[in-house]
């Protein structure tokens, strides 16, 4: 940093230049945390005004530590994170290399497969869900036909099942945004290293590992950033396929939050879980950006 | 090119809706405007003004969807909007709207309790007064292919036992009871009626939770037992909604089935059912076993009720008793099909043309009528049992132990909210608000 006293009036006008950006972010930005934070240390129940609006400091916050449905969404969270974005890596990083070939009609393919990823999510769900229906869902007549089943299966009544078509539609919608990131990276490597690397006699597979996974790397931390915090907040996907049932076995915290805060309308325990979600996809944020920071550095 | 000219309307109709003469007086009237249903208030408002010279009564659009309504009820009075100044309200708000002060009480206007159905005064009743009138009822009804099954049957066990006998002869329906069993309302409205059925119920008189009674748990084995045991409903009944019970009874797929009133005109048509003329509604019956269980049918509809913050009490009040008066209700049942809140009706032949049923039937049917819990914190409640029962249906728990379970929690949503005391004593006085700059910010 520079010192001000020395470089007065430049600072000075850089500070004004700034402000009205400054200003604009603590208004978008901070400004509603701030609120959202001090509505979660009151009781207020907007459907029950004669409990009025008590400050009742961390109580909120020590209820949702007690609430086994919210460690339960927790735990679905952060399942359907790991698991629907290691699918997606890996699916997107052989669409990825696949894509980066020269060949004929690549533009095209290019564009193809970001068809899912331009569909919205709810009519992306809906026919997810049509297509898991239990009569006339095409899976069941699929797996019928196939000999897999003897008659329909019910997939959304149990939570294992519930699941398949969850990820498979986050997937299904989301590969084609991580195999365009990758993509990006893969660009970006110098074609010389693999023609050095042939000539040193190195097998494809040799390759993969010692030059493009590497070098692939800032993209693959970026990716995993996006989707994380994607994959933190899912709620629109679940809310349409399954409700967050059976039961709330597929409840993600997003919509135990959407519930608490605009079905029942509990503003404050709300405004606690929905800073509570805040701290967790920050700090995530954080432990990425510091991650991909050191390993940008070691990268040289 | 012709943009002047068309937006000239517009531009008039703004000013003309700004500029009320200051002698009128202007209401709000927000309820279901869609279809033919928007047609009829219309019209019903229209002949409200030519009677009432001196008022005035606009239209505010709200959404149809009942939860949207209600969300963006509450944000308004929260904020204490005087409009609308008539609210439509589902018929489990009411306690909810009359113990936080948004909807006025009605007694201090001597509305005609009486000519209603007792079930839907009582489900507008909180702490000993009035605070809605019932506009029109909704029942849950039991349907029955009539080929297959001629007459009505006298217990929820005979139901099962003709679901069964008739799936499984050759060629039958393949499902033999289908009913709303997704995790939301409509899984309690159907819970409420084997409750009846079985003599149990979700909140007593006194207030106490007793959903985890013998009783209650027999109700909740019940139509668990009709999944796994008899299997006469399939499993997929527990991700439907009211339109998958219709698709399938409609398409000849369904020996019974459980719902609402409105099925009954598009299955009566023969280009689009294939049970046109084959099928019969009656109220749900009672179980053969259970000795205190009655026959039981989930009461909803819509009510209306004043706004508190609106500056026309009165004037609003004429408007829903405008409404809620014997021949508009009539009118309302020919145009839409929707069942009329008062019984005298149901002795009016002109009410036998406009709903598609048995008038017998229909008042048995509403006679039998149950409110769900007539509680403030219903939704909530509701929300607990959605969970814990579809818990139970999906086998993630035993019966007993899911009921407890939702009895446990909705006891400590009654102690965290206060409301024990009242509902305690249903007679009490409503309650007060403590600080009530709160939320008025």
């Amino acid at each position: 940093m520079r010192r001000v006293s020395r470089l007065g009036s430049e600072a000075r006008l850089g500070w004004t230049l700034v402000a009205p950006a400054l200003a604009v972010i603590a208004l978008i930005a901070i400004f509603p945390l701030g609120w959202t934070f001090w509505e979660s240390l009151h009781l207020h129940e907007l459907r029950m005004p004669w409990l009025g609006k008590p400050f009742i400091g961390l109580a909120n916050y020590v209820e949702i530590a007690k609430d086994p449905r919210f460690w339960a969404a927790l735990g679905h969270t952060a399942f359907f994170t790991v698991v629907s974005i290691s699918l997606e890596l890996l699916i997107g990083l052989f669409l990825a290399l696949a894509m980066n070939r020269v060949f004929r009609g690549r533009g095209f393919v290019r564009a193809a497969v970001l068809v899912p990823w331009a569909i919205p999510t709810v009519v992306a769900a809906l026919l997810w869900r049509f297509i898991f229906e239990s009569q006339g869902g095409i899976v069941n007549a699929l797996m019928i036909k196939a000999g897999f089943l003897d008659q329909p299966m019910v997939w959304f009544i149990e939570a294992s099942t519930a699941w398949v078509p969850v990820i498979l539609a986050d997937v299904w919608k989301t590969t084609p945004f991580v195999a365009l990131l990758l993509l990006a990276g893969l660009q970006n490597i110098d074609l010389s290293l693999y023609e050095a690397a042939a000539v040193d006699g190195a097998n494809a597979w040799w390759q993969l590992r010692h030059i493009t996974l590497p070098l692939l790397k800032p993209a693959i931390l970026v990716t995993l950033i996006f989707r994380t915090l994607d994959g933190f907040r899912v709620f629109d996907l679940i809310y349409v396929l399954t409700g967050g049932g059976p039961g709330t076995s597929t409840e993600p915290v997003a919509l135990y939050t959407f519930n608490a805060l605009l079905q029942n309308l509990r503003f404050g325990y709300g405004s606690a879980l929905s800073v509570v979600i805040f701290v967790i996809t920050f700090a995530l944020a954080m432990f990425y950006v510091r991650g991909l920071g050191v390993r940008l550095g070691g990268e040289e | 090119m012709n943009l002047r000219a068309s937006l000239a309307p517009l531009a008039f109709c703004l000013a003309c809706s700004r500029a009320a003469p200051s002698n009128e007086t202007v209401l709000t009237f927000s309820g279901s405007a869609l279809g033919a249903e928007g047609t009829l208030v219309a019209k019903q408002l229209k002949r409200f003004m030519q009677l009432n010279p001196g008022i005035r009564v606009e239209l505010q659009r709200t959404p149809d969807d009942a939860s949207q309504r209600h969300q963006l009820y509450v944000q308004w009075l929260n904020a204490r909007v005087g409009n609308p100044s008539i609210l439509q309200l589902d018929v489990v708000w009411t306690p909810e709207f009359a113990a936080a002060g948004w909807v006025l009480p009605l007694d201090r206007y001597e509305p005609e309790k009486s000519k209603f159905f007792p079930a839907t005064i009582t489900a507008n009743t909180w702490a000993g007064q009035l605070y809605a009138l019932p506009w029109f009822a909704d029942v849950g009804l039991l349907y029955r292919r009539t080929d297959l099954v001629p007459n009505e049957p006298s217990s929820l066990e005979e139901v099962v036992a003709d679901a069964k006998r008739e799936t499984t002869k050759r060629g039958g329906p393949r499902y033999g009871i289908v009913f709303q069993g997704a995790r939301y309302e409509g899984l309690i409205t159907g819970f409420v009626e084997y409750l009846g059925a079985f003599g149990a119920r979700i909140i007593d008189d006194s207030g106490e939770v007793v959903v985890n009674r013998p009783e209650a748990v027999r109700a909740l084995e019940f139509m668990r037992d009709e999944l796994y045991g008899s299997k006469v409903a399939p499993l997929e009944v527990l991700t439907w909604h009211e339109e998958e019970a219709r698709f399938a009874f409609q398409n000849g797929n369904a020996v019974f089935m459980r719902n609402w009133p409105y099925p009954v005109a598009a299955m009566s048509d023969t280009a689009q059912s294939k049970v046109a003329g084959k099928f019969a509604v009656s109220p749900i019956p009672k179980s053969a076993t259970a000795p205190n269980g009655h026959s039981t049918a989930a009461l909803g509809g819509a009510q209306l009720a004043i706004n508190a913050y609106t500056d026309h009490p009165e004037a609003a009040y004429k408007l829903i008793a405008y409404l809620t008066a014997p021949e508009q209700m009539l009118e309302r049942a020919q145009a839409v099909g929707q069942y009329p809140t008062r019984f005298g009706l149901y002795d009016d032949p002109r009410l036998a043309g406009a709903i598609s049923i048995p008038l017998e039937s229909a008042r048995r049917a509403i006679e039998s009528a149950t409110p769900r819990p007539v509680t403030p914190i219903y939704t909530e409640l509701s929300e607990i049992l959605q969970i814990e029962l579809h818990r139970a249906l999906v086998r993630q728990a035993e019966p007993k132990e899911a009921l407890d379970a939702a009895a446990a929690r909705i006891n400590a949503v009654i102690d965290r909210t206060g409301m024990r005391k009242l509902m305690r004593a249903r007679f009490a006085p409503p309650p007060q608000a403590p600080d009530t700059n709160g939320h008025g910010e």
